[in-house]
């Protein structure tokens, strides 16, 4: 290029207010109380976390309400070291997938409670099928984030 | 079933960092590549389909109001088709049903982005539900990290063997690149410096990863009729196949990853194909990351599961191995996010033509084109051919 | 083409703002539609969704998040973005194609949970030259409207009738969002938004899922006793900046005649018995007439007086109310086509046309003063 050229410098910024539904409603209520649910799917007897108000698969309501454990296993990890603008968390940190105890899918959430400093620090600590246990937030937010996070057991 | 369709010409930005146009001109730069190529005016076109990845990527939304003059849609009934990463890909897929319904006979494809005015990775995060995942899953690189682990664990890969085969990928798609005049990141790297790369999310590192780009691409599809008064040689649609599953990432296998399995099954049952590493002459399989694209090699049938990294170290996926993949450099040197589908056609429909140049594979007649998106959800395949 | 595309059911959701979140009213539609023709996911050949993404619901990709409720696990499934009469003609090339014998098509905006129509539609704006301007939807329509109202001697009056009438027709209408009573006076003095456009004549923000299966011609009529086939399609693009364009001669005529030749309608203000007409604003509910070739040139304003348009008119337009009364942004083209569907099979309840309709016409317009339109003719 030779010629530098203009660029125009700008931020789009809107509000959105999200319907959780009746569903998620309860299944956050429960965070709130430090229960993790589950509904149930009668056809195909899978328990899914979160709570569904369908199954995907058998395209049937979802009505049986169940808690699942606040330990399970490690299905896969990832280190995240990297950053970009709205995220959520400040690396470095640990998202997850965990195959709660009583639920027949992975559960997102982030691993925490041991050293980041490094990979290998990590790798001491955390593998696919380690097992990890929920910790509360003292403060609740009413989100996600009413579990700080899962810790290697 | 249906009409057949051809592909008649494909036309490509340079891709890379754009700031010397602004949107519609780099848009406009891939749609007259296209006409030059193929020989065709914008009053032979009969209907145009566009689209992107969404609107924060660029801060327009429904762009194809923006673009109309460029795409040269101005008069011309549109379809808008967006499904995320595997856009340009479902693009193509609408050019052609819109042809083999017999609704129209020549259709304008064309795919864009202009991923350097916006924050790809903060766009990529709100695909992801707002509830829950929007806040743990990393933009793509965190998503595709933990797939990787996965299928690591799955097939007991060791991780020197693993990092090896990664960086094979890695140094063919980076050398590839330089046969490819559009291609973005020509970067001359050796294994060792692939190998020690910073860790983005692990086991990624940064030579595991696709770019962001500016760039554009535009494939003329045609029918049979009218493609057969050509003098241009046509590349034919043989197949077509696409699939995805839930959007809570922890609800499928993505090992044994059913949508990229069976969609590339559609494909092949509909273009007769029953050994594709045999049958395929070359693939451009969407490879935003290495990994992934080793992953995807077992779905697709390339080989067995748990085989990909032994066959990548042993030159399988190479050029003069048994089935060459992403000669263009893929997306791992190019990623204009809604024109990357459609360039992966395009490459594919040029290989089996001839005009791939100086990345051509030597007498190519059947090639497998292929795009990925959502939150690891969806895969989508085409396969052309130089025989109808 | 190899045959016909016949819709055989539709499902709309309930118009009260619904404290579903999206993924929730997606599959319950989704569900109605299935249950209503008596069939299972797995019946069910190919989907196709129109939802715009982030600006209108904070999700980006959208049909990542709702892929499953919409019924996509393991299908051959797509998207459009922007119209959902897009999505229709997408489904029915699908079955044309002959890869699918049937396809579901739906159509989904969450106005309740998205900032106000304007912040969003200013987005469709270039940022460097018409979006610092102020330039979006409303403005454009402002400008459109003086142009039309000048040239033609339309009076404010005959605008205002549009909301008078539409309103009127959506207290018969139990899937209508606003259901009020009004006057040409409370219209003409509600608050002015972009002069001369006031409140009362700018579509609402809404609610809306609607659903539609479509079946290839022997699937549809074993599906149903009573199949309403595509008949027509026409759609075009007008040029983007809003200088170039001449607002009142738009590419509306271009669709509308390609979507009578496919049809084979040679008198369209005779052959067709009811529209469904995209009208964010009053006025253009007129000017489409007249471009549709409903009447005649700058006769809009006339065609209202007569009485022609209304629900016992000789050719009703908008019996549901429009999108003056409901707009679910990117839903409200699928809405006309739900609504001319349920029309033709005399589904339609309390606003079905007094005459028997064998054809009608559905149509949705986005972008500004009109970019894009699209028109639709079903019939049975
Ligand atoms: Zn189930």
């Amino acid at each position: 290029m030779t010629k530098e050229y203009r660029t125009l410098h700008t931020t789009v910024n809107l509000p959105y207010e999200l319907a959780f539904g009746a569903t998620l409603t309860r299944f956050f209520d429960g965070l709130s109380a430090e229960k993790i649910l589950g509904t149930r799917c009668p056809k195909c007897s899978r328990v899914l976390v979160p709570a569904r108000s369908f199954c995907p698969r058998c395209f049937i309501d979802l009505d049986d309400w169940v808690e699942v454990g606040q330990t399970g296993t490690v299905e896969t990890w990832s280190l995240v070291s990297y950053e970009y603008i709205g995220m959520a968390k400040t690396p470095p940190y640990i998202t997850g997938l965990i195959r709660l105890d009583g639920a027949d899918v992975s559960f997102t959430h982030l691993i925490g409670g041991i050293d980041m400093s490094s990979i290998d620090q990590v790798q001491s600590r955390l593998a696919i099928g380690t097992r990890v246990k929920a910790v509360w937030a003292t403060e609740k937010p009413g989100s996600i984030f009413d579990i700080e996070y899962f810790v290697p057991i | 079933m249906g009409r057949a369709v051809a592909i008649m010409g494909t036309g490509q930005t340079h891709h890379g960092k754009r700031f010397d146009v602004s949107y519609p001109e780099l848009v406009r730069e891939a749609v007259q590549r296209a006409f030059e190529d193929s020989g065709l005016s914008p009053e032979d076109v009969d209907a145009v389909v566009t689209g992107t990845m969404p609107s924060m990527m660029e801060g327009i939304a429904l762009n194809h109001l923006y673009l109309a003059d460029a795409i040269q849609v101005v008069g011309k009934p549109l379809l808008k088709t967006e499904t995320c990463g595997s856009t340009g890909m479902s693009v193509a897929h609408t050019a052609f049903y819109w042809v083999a319904a017999g609704l129209a006979d020549v259709v304008l494809a064309v795919g864009f982005e202009k991923m350097y005015e916006g924050d790809s990775q903060a766009t990529m995060t709100t695909v992801a539900d707002p509830w829950i995942q929007r806040s743990f899953v990393a933009g793509a690189p965190g998503i595709f990290a933990m797939q990787s682990n996965m299928w690591i664990d799955r097939h007991h890969i060791p991780a020197e063997r693993l990092r090896e085969a990664a960086a094979v990928i890695s140094l063919r798609n980076h050398d590839d690149a330089f046969d490819n005049p559009y291609a973005h990141i020509k970067a001359r790297i050796s294994l060792e410096e692939i190998k020690d790369s910073r860790i983005v999310t692990y086991p990624i590192r940064r030579w595991d990863v696709c770019p962001n780009s500016d760039g554009a691409c535009a494939v003329l599809f045609m029918s049979e009729h009218k493609a057969k008064q050509m003098a241009n040689p046509p590349a034919w649609i043989k197949g077509v196949g696409y699939r995805g599953d839930e959007s809570y990432l922890g609800d499928s296998d993505k090992v044994r990853w059913n949508t990229a399995i069976d969609a590339a099954k559609e494909a092949y049952h509909q273009a007769g194909i029953v050994n594709p590493r045999r049958e395929l002459d070359v693939a451009e399989v969407y490879n935003p990351f290495t990994f992934m694209e080793l992953l995807l090699y077992e779905c697709f049938g390339f080989c067995d599961f748990g085989e990909a990294c032994d066959l990548a170290l042993q030159g399988t996926f190479s050029r003069g191995g048994d089935l060459p993949c992403d000669p263009s450099g893929g997306v791992l040197c190019t990623n204009p996010i809604g024109a990357t589908g459609l360039i992966r056609v395009a490459e594919a429909a040029m290989q089996v033509t001839g005009k791939a140049g100086a990345h051509q594979v030597d007498g190519a007649q059947l090639a497998l084109a292929h795009a990925m998106g959502g939150v690891s959800q969806f895969n989508g395949i085409m396969i052309v051919g130089s025989q109808q | 083409m190899s045959g016909r595309v016949g819709i055989v059911a539709a499902a709309e959701s309930s118009p009260a703002i619904t404290q579903d979140n999206m993924m929730d009213a997606v599959y319950k539609v989704t569900k109605e539609l299935l249950n209503k023709v008596g069939i299972d996911r797995d019946d069910v050949g190919t989907i196709v969704t129109a939802a715009s993404d982030v600006f209108h619901s904070g999700i980006s990709c959208a049909n990542s998040y709702y892929w499953e409720a919409s019924g996509g696990f393991l299908k051959n499934a797509s998207r459009q973005d922007g119209d959902s009469l897009f999505a229709f003609l997408y489904g029915c090339l699908r079955v044309l194609s002959g890869h699918f014998e049937t396809a579901m098509v739906i159509a989904l905006t969450k106005g309740s949970e998205n900032p106000e129509n304007d912040t969003v539609t200013s987005l469709y704006a270039d940022p460097f030259y018409h979006r610092p301007l102020g330039i979006n939807e409303t403005t454009a329509a402002a400008l459109q409207m003086r142009q039309y109202m000048e040239r033609y001697g339309i009076t404010a009056e005959q605008c205002a009738l549009v909301t008078v009438k539409n309103l009127r027709n959506a207290l018969f209408n139990p899937y209508a969002h606003i259901r009020k009573s009004v006057t040409v006076d409370e219209v003409l003095n509600s608050k002015a938004t972009a002069d001369p456009l006031t409140t009362l004549q700018c579509a609402p923000k809404s609610d809306g899922m609607v659903a539609v299966l479509l079946a290839a011609e022997d699937t549809a009529k074993a599906l149903t006793d009573h199949p309403v086939w595509f008949r027509g399609y026409g759609s075009a693009m007008d040029t983007y900046t809003l200088g170039d364009r001449d607002l009142l001669r738009g590419t509306l005529p271009q669709a509308a005649q390609a979507a009578y030749t496919m049809a084979r309608l040679e008198k369209p203000s005779e052959e067709v018995d009811v529209a469904e007409i995209s009208e964010p604003y009053g006025f253009q509910e007129l000017l489409w007439c007249e471009q549709l070739g409903l009447c005649a040139e700058g006769k809009g304003g006339r065609l209202i007086d007569s009485g022609t348009t209304h629900l016992d008119g000789r050719l009703p337009v908008n019996p549901s109310g429009g999108v003056l009364a409901t707009n679910p942004y990117v839903a409200r083209g699928l809405y006309r086509v739900a609504e001319a569907y349920w029309q033709i099979t005399g589904k339609a309840g309390e606003h079905q046309v007094k005459k028997s309709v064998h054809t009608a016409l559905a149509h949705s317009t986005h972008g500004f003063a009109g970019q894009s339109h699209t028109v639709v003719i079903l019939g049975d």
